[in-house]
């Protein structure tokens, strides 16, 4: 085996620093995705949050369904980490409710990109 | 009047140079340099140069107050003292010629001595009024105090007398005095005989006595004061409609152009928080040199009141409603859905911007209309403006300085072209240059040759019967200069055929070659020149002949067209950022950028594409005028293909290249021939006389929607007609 196969061998596969293999990482997506479950009733209740927990429970799935397209097991792990931190977040209530509300969207409105839309704003491109 | 022939001048080498070039055909003798040294450092020069500009050769700037650049040499200020080795005293260096071999020392203790020595004089009587004063951060006086100054003064009031204190002088709207700050350069005594031609300033009493003023108190009748104020060295002279506004150091300076006459002057605008606080002149050898017009200068309040600031709507009433751009936008749409072709018709003022005149053109190319035009009339028949050499300023303005003889037909330069004039002026004074004109005769701060008023003199030249075309013919530069104004008669196709065969004739008489232009037309408003470059018709005829049922104006503020021209259903949309004619007459109103809010594009008198930069953002719900056209073609469903700036740019490009190529004048040629194509029309000259509209003082401050929103501009028409009421002055 040559010298330079091996290093591109070893670029193409990096180590994964949690996960193994898929189906580990799939174990971890599916712990973090029912830790978020089980804390959506307290979470609407202790925020007083504007929205109802069906809604909840969709954004959630919704949330989680934007990273499917991810194969990667270390951006899977690294997303894993994020979310949880992002759930300590929230049990601890070290976040405040507009942050919560943040994942909701419901005031965002994003800048025009159209030459109309723009003109209306008065935004210069 | 007394002909002025400023040493400096007189004496530099460039302009021996200049002169010898253009009286002899042959090559002139170029003067041998001499060679001097600057603090031991060799610098050549040619004879008859000033040790000053010596010292600026050599890479040393001497300190000075009375010497400038532009205008003859006083050598009164003393400042500029340097030692030369063997002269038992300093010599002031701005007067004094170099001689070979000479050593100067700028920066020996004898030198600096003596500035230390001319400062303390002159702090003596300054006050210390600093922190009051608007000259503060930009002050001569203070840097160099600073530089050159002791840094402690001897000076002990030990009798309580107090420092020299001089009487205020009002000398009009524009300018402020504080006469106790004056050290007495007469850099405005100067200015003010020797290019504004206006010889109101001097002095009087001498030593500690002597002021500055003009003897008895009244108006500093210039159209050019407000340079004064940027010479004044000290804040003796400052601007009063900017006291107390704002500090040199807390405003952003934003370079761009003038658009109040066709000159183009280049200027800087202070702003600070998006307001305009003022107007300052920047540099341009070939357009302004350093000075521009109090108009320029003065009427950017104007940009502040009778603002368009919201789209508006016309109800059921007959009342203008203010209202959203989307409703603006679609009732304009809706009515022009309903028509097509030339019953659409574009009409643009004198303000616009190459920019939005294009667009505006494309627009309605696609909505299959033709009938553009402008508000300013130019004939159309012969070869009219396809030809660009009919209607630009073809020699040039900084060319005016080597040309031997102007005729000017029907135009006052002075009050249309301020800057034109002055070059006209620096010319007669320095180059002997011989100045004739056709129309009422006005004041033109210099001497000239009148040959009448009525167009019979035309004629006259324009056959070769007039004692005057011996004179013309004979030159060996000549210039003939058509004010636009004379253009906007009935009879401006035969006014120009006219002008066309007298400058034709010249050219091949006086035998200055195929390089020498002779024709020129002298514009009065900014964008003429784009607009007929872009293909728009010139004057109204072609809407007046096609009653149109959809009338765009954009920016047309002069009241050419009125509601009584026009079919009585007419839906007009104006576009512009003024409330004033246009808006007045409007259904829909879209209001649009001053060129102080928008990056446009507009070309001078002579030809010159240069562009205004964004120093505020339009006021309130106003838009860039050409973006205000693109969305419109969007809800009309027939979409511009630009969406920014660099876009519209290279359209600009494609239709009309030199529109881009920024601070190049664009020549144009093709004299014969256009002269020979406005052979075959028949005009009749009429009998009445030509005068042009700008004939007083008082008529060159309010000549378009921003000027006539001044309320600067409106205080100096106001102190203009009292001083002329005065029977003293």
């Amino acid at each position: 085996m040559s010298k330079t196969y091996k290093v591109v061998n070893g670029l193409k596969r990096a180590k994964p620093i949690m996960s193994a293999n898929p189906s580990e990482a799939k174990a971890r997506v599916i712990h973090l995705y029912k830790a978020w479950y089980k804390q959506i009733p307290q979470m609407v209740q202790l925020y007083k949050l504007d929205v109802t927990e069906k809604e909840a429970y969709a954004k959630l799935r919704e949330e989680f369904a934007k990273n499917k397209h991810v194969t990667d097991l270390r951006v899977i792990d690294l997303l894993v980490v994020k979310g949880q931190l992002e759930l300590i977040n929230t049990v601890e209530h070290f976040n405040q409710k507009p942050h919560v509300m943040r994942f909701f969207r419901d005031t965002h409105n994003p800048r025009p990109t159209d030459f109309l839309g723009k003109f209306y704003a008065g935004h210069d491109p | 009047m007394m002909r002025l022939r400023p040493l400096a001048r007189a004496v530099t080498a460039p302009n021996l140079l200049k002169h010898s070039v253009r009286c002899t055909t042959s090559v002139a003798t170029q003067p041998e340099k001499i060679e001097v040294f600057i603090n031991d450092k060799p610098v050549y020069v040619y004879p008859g140069t000033t040790v000053l500009q010596a010292c600026a050769e050599g890479g040393v700037q001497i300190p000075r107050y009375c010497y400038h650049e532009r205008l003859s040499v006083a050598g009164n200020c003393r400042m500029c003292l340097v030692e030369v080795e063997k002269s038992a005293k300093p010599v002031a260096s701005c007067a004094m010629p170099v001689m070979k071999g000479m050593r100067v020392k700028t920066d020996s203790e004898l030198s600096r001595k003596a500035r230390e020595g001319v400062m303390e004089f002159l702090l003596v009587n300054h006050p210390l009024d600093c922190p009051i004063c608007d000259q503060g951060g930009e002050c001569d006086l203070q840097d160099q105090s600073m530089v050159f100054g002791s840094d402690r003064s001897r000076f002990t009031d030990i009798n309580f007398a107090g420092k020299r204190a001089v009487e205020d002088k009002n000398i009009g709207p524009l300018v402020k005095t504080i006469m106790t700050r004056c050290i007495h350069c007469t850099r405005c005594i100067r200015f003010a005989s020797e290019v504004a031609g206006v010889d109101d300033l001097g002095t009087t009493g001498r030593g500690s006595d002597m002021q500055v003023g003009t003897y008895v108190e009244k108006l500093f009748k210039s159209e050019l004061s407000g340079n004064v104020i940027d010479l004044c060295p000290v804040g003796a002279l400052t601007s009063k409609p900017y006291a107390f506004t704002a500090r040199p150091w807390e405003t952003r300076k934003i370079e761009s152009v003038d658009v109040l006459d066709a000159v183009g002057s280049n200027i800087v605008v202070s702003t600070r928080s998006g307001e305009v606080m003022r107007i300052l002149p920047r540099m341009n050898e070939e357009i302004n040199e350093e000075w521009i017009s109090d108009k320029t200068r003065f009427a950017y309040d104007g940009l502040k009141r009778q603002r368009l600031t919201f789209p508006f709507v016309k109800d059921e009433a007959g009342n203008l409603k203010k209202t959203t751009w989307e409703d603006a936008l679609i009732t304009a749409s809706s009515m022009i859905n309903n028509f097509e072709g030339n019953q659409i018709a574009g009409l643009a003022g004198g303000l616009v911007d190459a920019e939005s005149l294009v667009s505006l053109k494309d627009l309605l190319n696609r909505l299959g209309s033709e009938a553009l035009c402008t508000e300013e009339i130019f004939p159309m028949d012969g070869a009219g403006t396809d030809l660009r050499s009919n209607y630009l300023l073809n020699t040039g303005l900084a060319a005016i300085e080597e040309a031997d003889l102007v005729l000017f037909i029907g135009t006052n330069p002075r009050f249309e072209a301020p800057l034109l004039n002055t070059r006209v002026r620096k010319s007669w004074i320095n180059n002997d240059l011989e100045v004739a004109l056709v129309g009422t005769k006005v004041d033109l701060t210099y001497d000239y040759d009148h040959l009448g008023d009525s167009t019979e003199v035309l004629k006259q030249l324009a056959d070769g019967s007039h004692p005057f075309c011996k004179k013309l013919n004979k030159a060996l530069r000549p210039m003939v200069v058509v004010g636009s104004t004379s253009l906007q008669r009935k009879d401006s196709q035969a006014i120009h055929n006219a002008v066309s065969t007298i400058a034709q004739t010249a050219r091949v008489q006086s035998g200055c070659g195929e390089e020498w232009k002779v024709l020129n037309v002298l514009h009065r408003v900014a964008s003429q020149v784009a607009a007929l470059d872009l293909g728009y018709k010139a004057g109204v005829d072609y809407i007046r002949k096609n009653p149109p049922q959809v009338l765009f104006m954009l920016g047309a503020d002069e009241g050419v067209l009125t509601r009584d021209d026009l079919p009585k259903d007419c839906f007009i949309i104006y576009q512009g950022h003024h409330g004033d004619k246009g808006a007045a007459m409007a259904d829909v109103v879209f209001p649009g950028a001053a060129y102080t809010e928008k990056e446009g594009t507009y070309v001078n008198t002579e030809g010159r594409a240069q562009e205004t930069k964004l120093a505020v953002s339009p006021p309130g719900m106003a838009r860039d005028d050409w973006k205000i056209i693109r969305a419109l073609s969007e809800i009309l469903e027939k979409p511009l293909p630009y969406d920014t700036i660099q876009e519209i740019r290279s359209r600009l490009e494609d239709v009309a290249p030199h529109l881009t190529r920024y601070g190049e004048a664009e020549e144009a040629n093709y004299f014969k021939q256009a002269n020979e194509l406005t052979k075959t029309i028949k005009g009749q000259l009429e009998t009445q006389p030509l005068s042009p509209p700008l004939q007083k003082l008082e008529d060159f401050y309010m000549t378009d929607s921003i000027s006539r929103a001044s309320q600067t501009m409106a205080k100096c028409v106001q102190a203009v007609k009292e001083a002329t009421k005065n029977p003293y002055m």
